[in-house]
């Protein structure tokens, strides 16, 4: 036995080309997703939402802007209890708009 | 009031398993039940592993097999597999008390499933609304009467509304029945793929002799990278979906990115090969509330009572939610006609809901596996050193390397000791234990 063997590690994983196997009823007029205050955003250093997201809805603009992704959002709520600040206003989509599993 | 004020006897909010159930079993008993299900059809918006339990679907329906109900394959093999960074131990069992009639378990598609599981309410008499999302309830006297919806004119009331709404409850939450949000140690994020791969080949690649036999594996070890969670293979028809859950404290911890760490078991050299040339078909993601007890909100106040992921109803360790949300419908409906019959909505009235659940394996359960969730926070040694462990030892045990049997059994000690001293490996074994007994 090889103990001194590495560990495997993480690979890298275009989000965007896994979302494509997602089918989206996109709501044009209203976001279910906000943040609440951008500062916060802004101040926040290690911006946790970037990497714990599922489907890789938050992104940093410039650098430090938090940017979601909305359309993208598969509704699961991570953001919402995950973000340090509680500063995510996450509510269900419309009735009819949203993620739409085609397999669950 | 007005003549056109939209009135139903029972209000379900959510068409999943908890909520068509309700549904049907009140209309069975001759009551005026809406579904409200924000999605543009039941099951769009519910993502798990994952098998149904057929004690729960045939307990409302007892001719279920008889309607053609959309499964996939029966479990014929099911357990445990033990990952090392390269190996792989199976524990799983098949025939003997898995091959009961009928087979306990069935791979089931949400999207597929929860559709036909709400037809089957209709046919009892419910009636579905879909695309309408809850945002509130309506309120007399301090009471729930209805609930405010986001269509125009959407208010809809009914004397008791059965609270169905997943694992986000934040109506749940509104109605104070809980006073906080998802806990991030007691919460566990999901993420999967489903594969489609032919099935000639899922049985070559599975050791399954046609496409009715089916496997539910939960795995342990390299899958969760040492982090609270566990990883699962479930075997549909002509697709294989794999996934892997970790609790969001233990995510927000590593700073790992969830779709990596599944791509990562996808990528493992024991399981690449059971997907290789697979189509992804689909990814998603999903909240499992896996505080059971400790997360559980009030179950029911004036006017209301509540089912399902949204009364964190889930057994983490058994893969148990489903036949819960099933059985907790069942009662939550059977407890909405008792309250028509008395006449009486009142919370007091109502609780004899949680009376009924405490009688069954749901609330028994729970309080049972209450110190389950805080058990795997405090252990992650089960998901690292001990699937490592299993992989080392009957590696060695099986393979001679020419050397005496004494210095052998000395070599598969020294690979649990050098990672985990006896003692509190023993400790870890009692505290597991004690934390499945409830004591």
């Amino acid at each position: 036995m090889d103990k001194n063997k590495q560990k495997r590690e993480l690979p890298q994983v275009y989000i965007d080309d896994m979302l494509g196997s997602l089918k989206y009823f996109t709501d044009e007029q209203e976001l279910h997703l906000a943040i609440i205050d951008p500062a916060v955003c802004q101040a926040c250093e290690d911006q946790p939402c970037i990497q714990f997201c599922p489907v890789g809805a938050y992104r940093a603009q410039d650098g430090r802007t938090v940017q979601i992704a909305v359309q993208s959002c598969v509704e699961c709520g991570t953001c919402r209890v995950l973000c340090p600040y509680l500063n995510i206003s996450w509510k269900n989509p419309r009735g009819g708009f949203g993620v739409s599993y085609k397999f669950g | 009031m007005s003549k056109d004020k939209l009135q139903y006897d029972v209000i379900v909010v959510g068409a999943g398993m908890a909520g068509s159930t309700a549904a049907a079993i009140a209309a069975r008993e001759g009551l005026n039940v809406a579904v409200i299900e924000r999605g543009v059809k039941p099951g769009s918006k519910n993502y798990f592993g994952g098998a149904l339990y057929t004690h729960a679907l045939v307990d409302i329906y007892p001719d279920f097999f008889d309607r053609k109900p959309p499964l996939e394959r029966p479990v014929t093999e099911t357990g445990f597999w033990f990952l090392s960074d390269d190996g792989l131990v199976k524990a799983t069992v098949q025939g003997g008390v898995v091959n009961s009639d009928p087979i306990d378990a069935y791979v089931a598609l949400r999207a597929e499933f929860d559709p036909w599981w709400a037809e089957q309410a209709v046919a009892e008499g419910a009636f579905i609304i879909p695309k309408t999302l809850v945002e509130d309830f309506l309120y007399e006297d301090g009471k729930v009467v209805g609930v405010k919806t986001d269509r125009p004119e959407g208010d809809v009331y009914a004397p008791v509304v059965i609270v169905c709404e997943g694992v986000n409850n934040l109506l749940t939450q509104k109605l104070g029945l809980i006073d906080h949000d998802l806990k991030i140690s007691k919460t566990a994020l999901a993420v999967k793929q489903m594969i489609s791969i032919p099935a000639k080949d899922i049985n070559a690649r599975l050791g399954l002799p046609d496409n009715n036999h089916g496997m539910a594996i939960s795995v342990m070890g390299d899958v969760s990278m040492g982090l609270a969670g566990l990883g699962f293979l479930y075997t549909a028809k002509g697709a294989l979906s794999l996934g892997v859950g970790v609790t969001l404290d233990a995510l927000q911890e590593s700073g790992i990115k969830p779709y990596e760490l599944l791509q990562r078991y996808l990528e493992h050299p024991a399981i690449a090969p059971l997907i290789k040339d697979g189509q992804m078909m689909e990814y998603g993601a999903h909240l499992i509330p896996e505080g059971g007890w400790t997360t559980m909100p009030r179950l029911y106040t004036d006017g209301v009572l509540v089912a399902g992921d949204a009364a964190s109803m889930v057994n983490a360790l058994h893969w148990e939610g489903t036949n819960m949300a099933i059985t907790a419908g069942k009662q939550a409906g059977l407890t909405a006609v008792e309250a028509h019959k008395k006449g009486d909505f009142s919370a007091k009235s109502l609780s004899t809901y949680q009376d009924k659940l405490s009688d069954l394996f749901v609330l028994q359960d729970m309080k049972q596996y209450r110190k389950f969730s805080a058990f795997l926070k405090n252990h992650p040694q089960f998901m690292d050193i001990y699937p490592t462990f299993i992989n080392d030892a009957l590696g060695m045990f099986f393979t001679g390397f020419g050397k005496p049997k004494r210095k052998l059994y000395k070599d598969i000690l020294r690979s649990l000791t050098s990672r985990r001293p006896l003692f509190k490996a023993i400790g870890d074994i009692i505290a597991f234990g004690r934390s499945i007994i409830g004591i």
